[in-house]
C-alpha cells in the first residue's frame, strides 16, 4: 500500500496514472482521490491554455517542399518549382479560410484529442461506484442505464469551453470513452478514426454523445448499446 | 515506379505529414521560445532540414516525435546562433498579450499565463505530456533524461501552476 505522500508525488506527474496501487489508495483515502480527480481536471486546463491558435503567414509544408527542391534544381526550371509553391501557398490559403469559416466541423478533432490527452483512463479496470458516476453524471440531468458494462473512469473535463461528464464503459467488446456534449448540437453523425482509435459522434435528445474504442471490429453496435444506455433525463 | 513517381511520392507524403503536424509543431516550438517570430523561424527551417533527411523517417507512424526532436535541436541552435539572451519574461509577455489573453475563458487565460511564467525545464515536459500526449518514459528519451527526471519536473511544474492559480500547496517536493 502506498502512502499518501507517494500517491500524490505520482499522480502529481501523472495525473492519469492507474494501477493496482493507485486505485486501491483512491478507495481507502477519499482525500487523495479527490485530489487526483482535481488534478485531472486541471490537466483538462492545462491542456486549453495550451492549445495556442497561432496565425499561419509563413510558407506551407508543400510549398517548402517544393523550395527545398529550387535549391537543388537546374535555374531553368526554378521559376517552375517557384510556381507550384506559389500555388501550394494559394492553396493552402484557401483550405485555411474555409477551416475558419466552418469551426464547429472540428469536434472530432477536439473529442480525438481529449480521449487521446486522457488515454490513460481507457486502462482503468476498477468499477467506479455508483454514487461517484452519479456525482459526475447529475449536474447534466443524465444518467447512465445498467447492463451496458462498468463504468471504470468518471470525471467532469473541461471540453470546448464547458464542463462535460467522461466515462470510460468497459463494454464486452472492449473500453470505450464516451463524452456527453449537452452544449453540442450536430445536425448528422460524425467519425473518427485516427492512431488505432475509431469514434462516432451521435446527435443526442440533447446535444450530441461521443463514443471512442480503439481497435474495436463493431464500433457502432457498441456505440448503439452505449447511446441506448442513457437516459437523458425529462 | 520511375525516379519522377517516387519522388512526387516522397513529395506527397512529406507534404502531407507536414500539413498535418504544423500547427502542433508551431505550438511547440511558441511555447519553447515563447516568441512567435521565432517560432515560425524554427518551425520553417525544421521542416526544410526534415526534407533533407526524410528518407532517415523509416517509420512514418513517428512522424510527429522525429519532427518534434528536429524542432527542439533546431530553437537549441537558433538560440546558440543568434546568442539570445534570456528575455525578461515581462517583456514577452507584453509582446505575446494578444495570444495570452485570447482565451475568452478567464481561468484558461490565468492557466495560459502562469505555464508562460513557468521555467523552460518545466515548461517543456509538461507541453510534451499534456498537448502532445507523450508518456513520461517517450519524453525522457526525446529530452535525453532519466525518466525520474522527467517525474519530478512534472510534478514541479503543476506544483507551479497549482500554487499560482491558488490552489492549496503541495506536500510532497
Amino acid at each position: 500500500m502506498i502512502t499518501c505522500l507517494e500517491f500524490r508525488r505520482r499522480v502529481g506527474a501523472e495525473p492519469f496514472a492507474s494501477d493496482a496501487e493507485i486505485e486501491a489508495h483512491r478507495r481507502e483515502c477519499a482525500a487523495c482521490a479527490r485530489h487526483q480527480d482535481e488534478l485531472r481536471s486541471m490537466d483538462g486546463l492545462i491542456r486549453r491554455a495550451l492549445v495556442v491558435e497561432l496565425p499561419v503567414t509563413t510558407m506551407s509544408a508543400k510549398a517548402l517542399t517544393a523550395a527545398a527542391a529550387v535549391s537543388a534544381a537546374p535555374l531553368a526550371s526554378r521559376r517552375r518549382l517557384f510556381a507550384i509553391a506559389a500555388s501550394l501557398v494559394a492553396g493552402v490559403a484557401v483550405g485555411l479560410v474555409l477551416l475558419v469559416s466552418a469551426p464547429r466541423a472540428s469536434i472530432a478533432r477536439e473529442v480525438f484529442d481529449h480521449v487521446m490527452h486522457e488515454h490513460g483512463a481507457m486502462a482503468t479496470t476498477a468499477p467506479l461506484p455508483p454514487a461517484e458516476l452519479a456525482e459526475v453524471l447529475g449536474p447534466d440531468g443524465v444518467r447512465l442505464r445498467s447492463g451496458v458494462g462498468d463504468v471504470t473512469y468518471a470525471a467532469r473535463c473541461h471540453f470546448d469551453g464547458h464542463v462535460v461528464p467522461h466515462l470510460v464503459v468497459r463494454t464486452p467488446e472492449g473500453p470505450v470513452a464516451v463524452l456527453m456534449l449537452r452544449h453540442r448540437e450536430i445536425g448528422k453523425p460524425m467519425r473518427i478514426e485516427d492512431q488505432g482509435y475509431e469514434g462516432v459522434v451521435l446527435p443526442a435528445p440533447k446535444g450530441s454523445i461521443a463514443i471512442v474504442g480503439k481497435e474495436m471490429p463493431d464500433l457502432d453496435g457498441v456505440a448503439k448499446k452505449v447511446f441506448d444506455a442513457v437516459d437523458w433525463g425529462g | 515506379m520511375n525516379r519522377g513517381d517516387g519522388d512526387t511520392d516522397r513529395r506527397r507524403r512529406f507534404g502531407s505529414l507536414c500539413e498535418s503536424l504544423r500547427p502542433d509543431l508551431l505550438r511547440f516550438a511558441w511555447w519553447l521560445g515563447r516568441d512567435r517570430g521565432l517560432a515560425e523561424d524554427v518551425v520553417q527551417e525544421s521542416m526544410l532540414r526534415a526534407w533533407k533527411s526524410f528518407d532517415s523517417l523509416t517509420d512514418e507512424g513517428k512522424a510527429k516525435s522525429w519532427l518534434l526532436t528536429i524542432v527542439r535541436r533546431e530553437f537549441a541552435r537558433t538560440f546558440e546562433k543568434k546568442r539570445l539572451e534570456a528575455a525578461d519574461v515581462d517583456a514577452l509577455v507584453a509582446a505575446e498579450s494578444d495570444l495570452l489573453s485570447a482565451p475568452a475563458d478567464e481561468r484558461v487565460a490565468e492557466m495560459r499565463n502562469a505555464i508562460f511564467r513557468l521555467d523552460e525545464e518545466y515548461r517543456e515536459p509538461l507541453v510534451l505530456q499534456v498537448l502532445m500526449g507523450y508518456s513520461t518514459q517517450e519524453i525522457a528519451d526525446m529530452m535525453g533524461m532519466q525518466q525520474g527526471a522527467v517525474l519530478t519536473r512534472l510534478f514541479r511544474a503543476r506544483a507551479r501552476l497549482r500554487q499560482a492559480l491558488g490552489f492549496a500547496a503541495e506536500t510532497a517536493t
